[in-house]
């Protein structure tokens, strides 16, 4: 028989529907890999598994009673650390939220559950999901479950490994400056960060109002689909979500022939490791394979819409702590505190030029991109480097080791766009290598349909890191 | 902006918004910080006096047209 915990969330979402398998029998599955892998990866901060299982009986007695609560009814699930529940401890990754009790539940875990998942804990993250390696002077590091040995990426470090090792067969995550994206490429699974809008941020720790979003990591853009399907949509408690259209399931099937994909001719193509280049041509040449058109583009100076990021990312998350910088400075690590002192560099003058700058930016880009639907870069210049070598702290090459990593990554939250991470290659040393399908304002469906048929194509999302 | 960030504007910064820095770390910030302030640009400085913060809403909603 298939070990279930192999399934996709779209197999397992029918296995628990047609009563094939129970959803206890799942919740069990998913504890006893948990078990045996959580003492190598450190992803789960906190396990609630006589909840889940209790959870998952009264779904399976929902069921047998034919009261199936959604699409995913009794598939269990764990999240970031940052997703509010009433009443359940949310410590965000750090010391001075360590005993916080939320009280309210976010509206993405909201709809999950009206979706019919259970909650089997909390995952690892970067302090205050402000950290794009997978470090965390708290908690220790999350490891990479291809290489234990290699950072999972971050902010999302415990969503991108724990997907990757079958603990859950989806994650919620954020992506203010990669946090969804990077742990998807080093981690070796799907990961899509919406539109800025698309989906409600209310009662999720914030990082950077102007540029927070949630979104999923899962094993494939279908299970990505599965998950937007329920969260996006506008919400009165997100005032950015004003209009947000829900989410448009035709709108992902729509073939892969009809759509034009773009390539930059500069700054995606730097410095990227050979293995990685590779893997970005090979993709293309795929792409091209089943009928995609491809047309070089002229992307506007990302290097620039990238500084105009870090202004607004420095100067809203130290406005934020501002409160706990004053008061219990010395309660965060060390790399944390040195970004948002980093804050402190900027002018109120300065900062809204910076965010005022991001409407003409939006409009040169889709200017710059013309009819193309979605553009493809690799996601970063390397796979996974080691814990050992990224372990900076706030030394002086950490600033420097921070832009690497992101690079790739900021031009989309500036510009709010919506971008999906795919596997689509390995590395010379076995790691995972992703690469980043951007998309339009509110062109999410899009990006699933394309991933779709890339992973169609493809069987890089398919594979899982050796058991340990 | 000017293209540099000094350790001075750091401190001075620092003071205004009451935060504790060390002056180690008002170095830190200035040498991690220079290279954005230097990568910034120059249309950041010469928007239309119209120009808003929700003028990125105006540019984004558009794709919603039908």
């Amino acid at each position: 028989m298939t070990d279930i915990t192999t399934l996709s969330l779209a197999e397992i979402a029918a296995a628990i529907r047609t009563r094939k398998v129970s959803s206890v029998e799942v919740t069990r599955a998913l504890l006893a890999r948990i078990a045996t892998w959580q003492p190598t990866l450190n992803c789960f901060v906190r396990l609630e598994a006589e909840a889940a299982l209790a959870q998952a009986a009264a779904a399976d007695a929902a069921l047998a009673r034919g009261d199936a609560a959604g699409a995913l009814h009794g598939v269990p699930l764990a999240h970031k650390d940052m997703y509010y529940v009433a009443g359940l401890l949310a410590e965000c990754g750090s010391k001075i939220r360590k005993g916080f009790v939320a009280s309210a539940t976010s509206t993405a875990l909201v709809r999950l559950a009206a979706a019919g998942t259970l909650r089997l804990g909390a995952l690892h993250m970067a302090e205050f999901a402000y950290g794009p390696t997978g470090h965390n002077a708290h908690l220790g590091p999350a490891h990479n479950a291809w290489d234990p040995t290699r950072i999972t990426g971050g902010s999302s470090s415990g969503s991108g490994t724990a997907v990757a090792a079958r603990l859950t067969y989806a994650a919620l995550g954020s992506d203010t400056g990669g946090s969804i994206r990077l742990p998807a490429h080093f981690c070796g699974v799907t990961g899509l960060k919406p539109t800025y809008g698309r989906v409600s941020r209310a009662n999720a720790m914030p990082l950077s109002f102007s540029l927070d979003t949630v979104g999923p990591l899962a094993r494939s853009a279908e299970d990505c689909s599965l998950i937007l399907a329920e969260i996006a949509g506008a919400d009165p408690d997100d005032p950015t979500t004003a209009g947000a259209p829900n989410w448009d399931v035709r709108k992902t099937r729509r073939s892969a022939s009809d759509l034009t994909v773009g390539i930059p001719s500069a700054f995606y193509t730097e410095g990227l490791d050979a293995d990685v280049a590779r893997a970005f041509d090979d993709t293309v040449a795929t792409l091209r394979r089943f009928g995609v058109r491809t047309v070089p583009v002229e992307l506007p100076d990302q290097a620039a819409v990238s500084a105009a990021a870090r202004v607004v990312l420095a100067a809203e998350a130290t406005s934020l702590h501002a409160p706990w910088m004053r008061t219990r400075p010395d309660d965060y690590g060390p790399q944390v505190r040195a970004r948002l002192e980093n804050g402190l560099a900027f002018t109120a003058v300065e900062y809204l030029e910076a965010l005022r700058w991001r409407g003409p930016a939006l409009a040169e880009h889709l200017a710059a991109i013309g009819d193309v639907d979605v553009v493809i870069t690799p996601a970063s210049t390397s796979a996974a480097p080691t814990i050992a070598e990224t372990d900076v702290g706030a030394g002086p090459d950490a600033e420097a080791t921070i832009v690497a990593i992101t690079n790739f990554m900021r031009p989309v939250n500036y510009l709010g766009l919506p971008s999906l991470v795919v596997p689509a290659g390995w590395s010379d040393g076995g790691m995972p290598i992703g690469m980043q399908l951007i998309g339009r304002p509110f062109g999410d469906e899009t990006l699933i349909a394309l991933g779709a048929a890339f992973q169609a194509a493809t069987d890089h999302h398919r594979k899982a890191p050796p058991d340990r | 902006m000017s293209d540099e960030v000094t350790p001075d504007r750091i401190a001075a910064m620092a003071a205004a918004a009451r935060v504790p820095i060390t002056p180690e770390a008002c170095a830190g910030v200035a040498r991690a910080m220079t290279p954005t302030v230097a990568r910034l640009p120059p249309g950041t400085t010469t928007l239309a006096l119209e120009t808003e913060p929700s003028s990125f809403t105006v540019v984004q909603r558009r794709e919603l047209a039908p």
